[in-house]
C-alpha cells in the first residue's frame, strides 16, 4: 500500500485545476456543495456528504440542448453538445453508484442521450472513501460499502499519514502524475459486492426486494404517508439517481433582425402536483398518496424492471432534506415488516 | 452616436390622463428626451408589480409609472391601488439592489403637458447619471463577507431558560391528547392535525384520524412546522385531498404565529370558520438547532437552548385565535422589548451594489425546489405564476434572473399576508435567508399602513382590497 | 407490434426540419398540418406505420406529440391533426403554409396491421382521437381485399368537432365498410345519431367473432367503451387502444409518461386492453 501525503495531494489537485474544471466539495453560504475550485485550499476534505450529489455535473439542473434562430420563414438549429473536461474530486461511493444507475438509462438504452453521455466520457471521478457512516446513510442496505471503488476512476482512502491511492480505470491512470510510482491497481476480484444486504442492523435498515413490491400498490399506506408531504421537489433534486425532466423553448436576447431561442431541459419531480397535468386540465395523479407511491415504486420496482439497478444508493440525502421527515428507510422498514 | 449612455426608459402611461398629457406636450411643442418608450394602459392600476419587475428583468434602465391624480381616476379608484402597491414594490426592489432613482411613480393630468415633460426630463437625467442597469447583469460572487452571509456567528441566538420546562411539555402533550380524544370520540372532527415524533427522533406533522392513534401526538421544543399549510388542502371545496368525500372538519394544533395564518386564510375565504377547531398553544420559542436547521432530533433536552430568529422577534406568545387554549400565558419577561431585526438592518445598511451582490450570491444557490412556496400556508394559487407551462412570466430554467423573479414575485404576493413563521427559510435546503424579503415588506406594511397580517380578521390581501376611504 | 425505428447515431433530441405544405381547417379549433420533409430524404421519417406518433416543434414555444394521421403509401407528406389547447398548439395554429416546423419521429409502437389482415375491424374514434385511426382506415381501404369487414364509429361533442368530414363519402363508398356518426349535442342540420359512443356501439353491436377493435379517444371514453365491449363478449386481447400520458421526450428518458413500469412513449402508445389490465397503475 503506497501513501501519498496531503501536500502531494494538494499539489496534484491544484495542478488539475489549471488544466480542466476541477469540481470538489466547497462551503458556499454555509452549505457544502460540489463546485469548481481554483486551488486545493478551497476544498473541504472532512465531510459526510455535500448537500447535492455529483449528478448536477453530469445532468445539470438546466441543460441547453440547442439554440434556435428564426428569421422570417427560415430556421437555423445549432446543437449545443457539451465538450469540456471536468474532474470531480471527493466523490463518495454512493454518488458514484448513482451515476452507474443513470448510465443504464441514458447511455445503455437506445437512443443514447448524447448530452449526459458526452459529459460522462469527459469526466474523471476521484473517489474519497467514507471514514464512517452518516446518521441517515444506508448504503449498506443496497449493497454499497464505505470504500467501494467500483464506480470511480481513482479511489483515495485516508489513512494514518496520508492517502492510499488505488487506480481503478485507465481513465484514472491517465490523470495521475507520471512520477507517482507503486500505485495499486484495483483488481475486480478483490471486492465481492454483496447481493443480499444485512437486515435489521442500526446502520443498515431493511430493504424490500423488487418482486415483493407489486402487492403493495393498492395499499392505503401511501395516502397516509403522504398526508404530510408538501409536494415540493427537494427529495428528487438532492437524489443522485432521480432524472425526470421537462423540455421547453425559452426566449434568448434577440440578435440583430432575428429571434433567438434555446431549447432547454430542466429537472422536474413526480412529487409535484402539476407533473402529469395535461393541456385541458386532467391529472391522473391528483392525490399526494398516488404521487408518493409513484416515487417509491419508480425507485424500487419500475426502474429495476426496465433498466436493471435499483434507483437508490442509500445516500440518505432525502432523509435529511425532507422538511416533514418522510423517511425512505422508514418506508422500507414498514414494507419489510408487513411483508414478513 | 457619440458613445454617451442613453438610458432605456419605459413609461406606463394611463390612457385618460398621463398618455393624453404626453399628447398635450407634443401638441404644444414642449420638448422632452426621446428615451421614453411609452406603453399605454387603460389605467395605472393595471400596471401590476410583476410587470414592472419583468420590465427591469428585460433590461430597462428606468421605469416610470404615470397615472391620474388621486381623486381624478377615470375608474374612480384604480390609481388608489397603484398608490398602495408601488411603494411596497419599491421597497422590495431596493432591498435587493435596485437604485431608488430607477423606479418612479407620479401623477399627470391630461392638460399638464409641461408637468409631463418636466417629470420625464428629470427622470431621464437621474437615470442617466446612474449609468446602465445592473439589475439584469449578474456579477460573479466577489467573495466579500457580507453581514447577511449565513455563518453561525452571524445571528446572535437569544438564550431562553426555563425551569421545569420539561414538565410543561409533558403537561401540554397530555392536554393535546385529551382534547384530541374528546373531539374524535364525539365525531366533532374527522382529523386532528398535530405533531408527532418519528422513529429517528425527529418531530413532524401528524394526522390523527382515530381515537386509538391519539397517543402519537406530542408537544415539544421542536414543533416548528406551521400546520396551517394543510388546512386548505383539507378544507377548500376544490381540493380532493383524500378519497374520503364527506365534508371535512379538522382540529389543528397551532402556535401563535400559525394562528395568525389561520386568520389570513379565513379573511380570504379559503374555508369556513366552523370547519376548524383551533387548539392553541402558548409558546416560549422553538428550538434553533445549530448546523442543519431543517431537522430536529428530540433526543436530548438541554437545560438552555437557543430559539429561532423569528421567536426572538415574536410579540405574540398566545394564539390570536383559538377554540381551546393550552398553556399559561408566558411570563411577560420573555417577550423582548422592541426586538431589533439585526439581520434585516444589516442589509439595509448596505449600498445598492452591495445588496445586489449579496442577493445574487444567495439566489445562485437556489435550486427552484419550491419548498419555500409549498410549505407556506398562504401560497395557494392552483397554478403558480412562476410555474406556468407557457413560461409567461418567467422561464423554467435556473438562471439567476429567473430565480430572483420567482422569489421577488412571491415575496410581493405575500406582502400584508405573511405572518412571519419563517418556515420558508427553515425548509430551504440551500440555507438561503429568504424570509428577509418577507420581513422587510412586513416592516413596510406596518409603518405605511399600520398593518400586521393575521392579528385579526379583516380584508385581505391588503394591497388589493381597498378599505374605507381608499375605495 | 414492433418498436419504433431507432434513430441511430444521431441526437434523438434534435428535430428534423420540415416545411408546412398544407394547413387547413378540419373542425372547430382543429387544423390539419401537412409536413413535407426538408434537407434531403430521410428514410427514418419516410418509413412509419399507423399508430406511431411524432413530436412537432413550434420553434420558440416547444414541442408536443401528435399521432401521425397519414400513411406513407399515400404520399410523402406527414399529416397531423392539431387541436388548439395549450401554448405549443396555439403557436402551431398561428403558422401557415411555408413555415418551418421541427419533427422528431416516428416514435412509439404501431398497430399490428399485418396480424389484423383477414379480420373484421371495428374502429372507435372520439374527437381528435380519430386522427391515428385515419391512418388505419387508409391502410385498410388501400388493401381492401386483405382485410375483413370495416365498421367505423366516429364521435364528437358537436357536429363541428367531427374530424375528416371530407373523407366520409370515400369511406362509406368502399366495399364492406360502414360508417356511423354520433354527437352529444346536435345542431339543426344533424340527422345522424345523438348520444355517447357507447350507446352507438350498443346499437351497432358488432359481433366479437373474428373481430378486433381499435379505440382512440380521451381516457374516460376508452374506459367506458372497453366496459361495453366486455359486455358484448369481446375479450381484452381483441381490443386495441392508444394512450396519451403527457410525454415530453418521447424516447423513454424523461420518465414522465410512465403507467406503472411501462412507458407510453416506448412500450406504447398502442396497447391491448389485456396488457393495460395487467398494469399496476390505471390509465385513468
Amino acid at each position: 500500500m503506497s501513501l501519498i501525503s496531503k501536500e502531494k495531494l494538494d499539489g496534484w489537485l491544484s495542478a488539475i485545476a489549471k488544466e480542466a474544471t476541477l469540481i470538489a466539495p466547497r462551503e458556499i453560504g454555509g452549505v457544502l456543495l460540489y463546485r469548481p475550485v481554483a486551488h486545493s485550499n478551497d476544498i473541504v476534505f472532512n465531510f459526510t456528504r455535500p448537500e447535492m450529489s455529483i449528478k448536477e455535473w453530469l445532468f445539470p439542473a438546466t441543460d441547453r440542448l440547442m439554440v434556435i434562430e428564426k428569421y422570417r420563414q427560415q430556421i437555423r438549429l445549432t446543437e449545443t453538445l457539451p465538450n469540456n473536461r471536468q474532474v470531480i474530486f471527493g466523490v463518495r461511493p454512493c454518488d458514484a453508484s448513482g451515476l452507474k444507475v443513470l448510465d443504464t438509462l441514458f447511455t445503455d438504452t437506445d437512443p443514447v442521450d448524447l448530452y449526459y453521455t458526452k459529459r460522462r466520457e469527459n469526466t474523471t471521478l476521484i473517489g474519497l472513501a467514507c471514514q464512517e457512516m452518516g446518521e441517515s446513510c444506508f448504503c449498506k442496505s443496497l449493497g454499497g460499502e464505505l470504500d467501494d471503488p467500483r464506480d470511480v476512476d481513482i479511489m483515495l482512502v485516508e489513512r494514518e499519514g496520508g492517502y492510499e491511492v488505488q487506480v481503478i480505470t485507465e481513465k484514472g491512470r491517465d490523470l495521475l502524475p507520471s512520477d507517482w510510482h507503486d500505485l495499486d491497481n484495483w483488481d475486480e476480484r478483490e471486492t465481492e459486492r454483496r447481493v443480499y444486504p444485512d437486515f435489521n442492523s442500526a446502520s443498515s435498515p431493511a430493504y424490500l426486494e423488487t418482486q415483493a413490491w407489486p402487492p403493495f400498490f393498492k395499499d392505503d399506506y401511501w395516502e397516509k404517508l403522504a398526508e404530510r408531504c408538501l409536494s415540493c421537489r427537494i427529495c428528487a433534486y438532492v437524489c443522485p439517481t432521480c432524472r425526470c425532466f421537462d423540455i421547453r423553448d425559452e426566449v434568448l436576447p434577440s440578435g440583430v433582425g432575428f429571434d433567438r431561442f434555446e431549447r432547454i431541459r430542466c429537472w422536474d419531480s413526480c412529487a409535484s402536483e402539476a407533473y402529469r397535468r395535461i393541456a385541458g386540465g386532467h391529472n391522473p395523479r391528483p392525490l399526494k398518496g398516488q404521487r408518493m407511491r409513484n416515487r417509491f415504486f419508480c425507485k424500487f420496482y419500475y426502474y429495476p424492471e426496465q433498466y436493471g439497478p435499483i434507483a437508490c444508493t442509500g445516500c440518505g440525502r432525502c432523509v435529511d432534506a425532507c422538511p416533514v421527515n418522510i423517511d425512505i428507510t422508514e418506508v422500507l422498514q414498514h414494507l419489510v415488516e408487513v411483508n414478513s | 452616436m457619440n458613445g454617451k449612455f442613453e438610458p432605456k426608459i419605459v413609461g406606463y402611461l394611463c390612457t385618460w390622463c398621463s398618455y393624453t398629457g404626453a399628447d398635450t406636450a407634443g401638441i404644444s411643442r414642449i420638448k422632452y428626451p426621446g428615451n421614453l418608450r411609452a406603453i399605454r394602459v387603460p389605467c395605472s392600476g393595471r400596471v401590476s408589480p410583476e410587470l414592472i419587475m419583468r420590465t427591469f428583468d428585460q433590461g430597462a434602465d428606468g421605469v416610470l409609472v404615470l397615472g391620474c391624480h388621486i381623486g381624478e381616476c377615470h375608474y374612480d379608484n384604480g390609481n388608489h391601488r397603484t398608490a398602495k402597491r408601488l411603494p411596497i414594490l419599491k421597497t422590495l426592489m431596493e432591498f435587493t439592489g435596485l437604485e431608488p432613482e430607477r423606479l418612479r411613480l407620479d401623477w399627470v393630468s391630461a392638460s399638464e403637458g409641461e408637468r409631463f415633460s418636466r417629470i420625464v426630463t428629470e427622470f431621464t437625467q437621474e437615470v442617466s447619471a446612474l449609468g446602465p442597469t445592473k439589475w439584469q447583469n449578474h456579477t460573479e460572487s466577489t467573495g466579500l463577507r457580507y453581514v447577511g452571509s449565513r455563518s453561525a456567528e452571524m445571528s446572535q441566538p437569544r438564550v431562553a431558560t426555563f425551569s421545569s420546562r420539561f414538565d410543561q411539555y409533558v403537561e401540554k402533550t397530555e392536554a393535546i391528547q385529551e382534547k384530541a380524544r374528546e373531539l374524535l370520540a364525539k365525531d366533532q372532527v374527522n382529523c386532528v392535525i398535530g405533531y408527532e415524533v418519528g422513529p429517528r427522533g425527529r418531530t413532524r406533522p401528524a394526522f390523527i384520524h382515530h381515537v386509538d392513534e391519539v397517543d402519537r401526538l406530542v408537544w415539544n421544543q421542536d414543533c416548528s412546522h406551521n400546520l396551517a399549510t394543510y388546512l386548505r388542502q383539507k378544507l377548500h371545496p376544490s381540493q380532493k385531498s383524500s378519497s374520503d368525500e364527506k365534508r371535512q372538519r379538522v382540529a389543528i394544533v397551532v402556535k401563535p404565529c400559525d394562528s395568525r395564518a389561520i386568520n389570513v386564510l379565513l379573511s380570504e375565504n379559503q374555508f369556513d370558520r366552523e370547519q376548524v377547531y383551533v387548539i392553541g398553544m402558548t409558546c416560549e420559542g422553538i428550538f434553533n438547532k445549530e448546523g442543519a436547521s431543517r431537522q430536529f432530533a428530540s433526543h436530548h433536552l438541554p437545560e438552555k437552548f437557543s430559539v429561532q430568529d423569528r421567536c426572538v422577534h415574536c410579540t405574540e406568545r398566545t394564539p390570536v385565535l383559538c377554540d381551546f387554549l393550552i398553556g399559561d400565558p408566558p411570563d411577560s419577561s420573555i417577550i423582548p422589548e422592541s426586538p431589533g431585526d439585526d439581520e434585516l438592518e444589516g442589509i439595509l445598511s448596505l449600498s445598492p451594489a452591495e445588496r445586489a451582490a449579496f442577493w445574487t450570491e444567495q439566489f445562485d444557490r437556489c435550486i427552484r425546489c419550491y419548498a419555500c412556496r409549498q410549505v407556506c400556508p398562504l401560497c395557494n394559487c392552483p397554478t403558480c405564476l412562476y410555474e406556468r407551462d407557457d413560461s409567461l412570466w418567467v422561464g423554467m430554467g435556473t438562471g439567476i434572473n429567473e430565480k430572483r423573479a420567482f422569489h421577488l414575485g412571491r415575496a410581493y404576493h405575500l406582502a400584508g399576508r405573511c405572518v412571519g413563521c419563517n418556515e420558508c427559510e427553515r425548509v430551504c435546503p440551500m440555507n438561503i435567508p429568504i424570509s428577509l424579503l418577507n420581513r422587510v415588506l412586513a416592516k413596510e406594511m406596518e409603518s405605511l399602513y399600520d398593518f400586521r397580517a393575521g392579528i385579526a380578521l379583516g380584508p385581505s390581501p391588503l394591497l388589493t382590497v381597498l378599505r374605507g376611504v381608499e375605495g | 407490434m414492433t418498436a419504433a425505428t431507432q434513430i441511430q447515431g444521431q441526437n434523438a433530441m434534435t428535430p428534423y426540419l420540415g416545411k408546412l405544405v398544407e394547413v387547413r381547417d378540419l373542425a372547430e379549433g382543429i387544423k390539419l398540418f401537412g409536413v413535407g420533409m426538408f434537407n434531403g430524404n430521410n428514410g427514418v421519417i419516410q418509413d412509419y406505420k399507423p399508430g406511431q406518433f411524432a413530436f412537432v416543434s413550434a420553434f420558440g414555444l416547444g414541442e408536443a406529440p401528435f399521432g401521425i394521421a397519414s400513411t406513407k403509401e399515400r404520399g410523402n407528406v406527414l399529416e397531423f391533426a392539431v387541436q388548439r389547447l395549450g401554448s405549443v398548439t396555439t403557436g402551431l395554429h398561428e403558422l401557415g403554409e411555408g413555415d418551418i416546423v421541427g419533427l422528431r419521429g416516428p416514435l412509439g409502437n404501431c398497430f399490428p396491421m399485418e396480424d389484423l389482415k383477414g379480420k373484421d375491424l371495428t374502429l372507435l374514434g372520439g374527437g381528435i382521437g380519430g386522427a391515428p385511426l385515419r391512418a388505419v382506415i387508409h391502410t385498410v381501404l388501400d388493401n381492401r381485399e386483405a382485410y375483413g369487414h370495416l365498421t367505423i364509429l366516429w364521435a364528437a361533442r358537436r357536429p363541428n368537432l367531427l374530424v375528416f368530414r371530407d373523407e366520409y363519402s370515400e369511406w362509406r363508398s368502399a366495399p364492406e365498410t360502414q360508417l356511423h356518426l354520433t354527437v352529444d349535442e346536435p345542431d339543426q342540420s344533424w340527422d345522424h345519431n345523438v348520444g355517447l359512443i357507447t350507446d352507438l356501439l350498443e346499437k351497432v353491436s358488432p359481433s366479437p367473432e373474428n373481430t378486433f377493435t381499435i379505440t382512440c379517444g380521451p381516457p374516460i371514453m376508452i374506459y367506458y367503451v372497453s366496459k361495453m365491449l366486455d359486455k358484448m363478449g369481446f375479450s381484452p386481447e381483441q381490443n386495441y387502444i392508444t394512450l396519451e400520458a403527457r410525454m415530453h421526450c418521447g424516447i423513454g428518458k424523461c420518465g414522465r409518461c410512465n403507467l406503472g413500469e411501462k412507458l407510453v412513449c416506448v412500450d406504447g402508445p398502442v396497447f391491448t386492453m389485456a396488457e393495460v389490465g395487467s398494469f399496476l397503475e390505471s390509465f385513468l
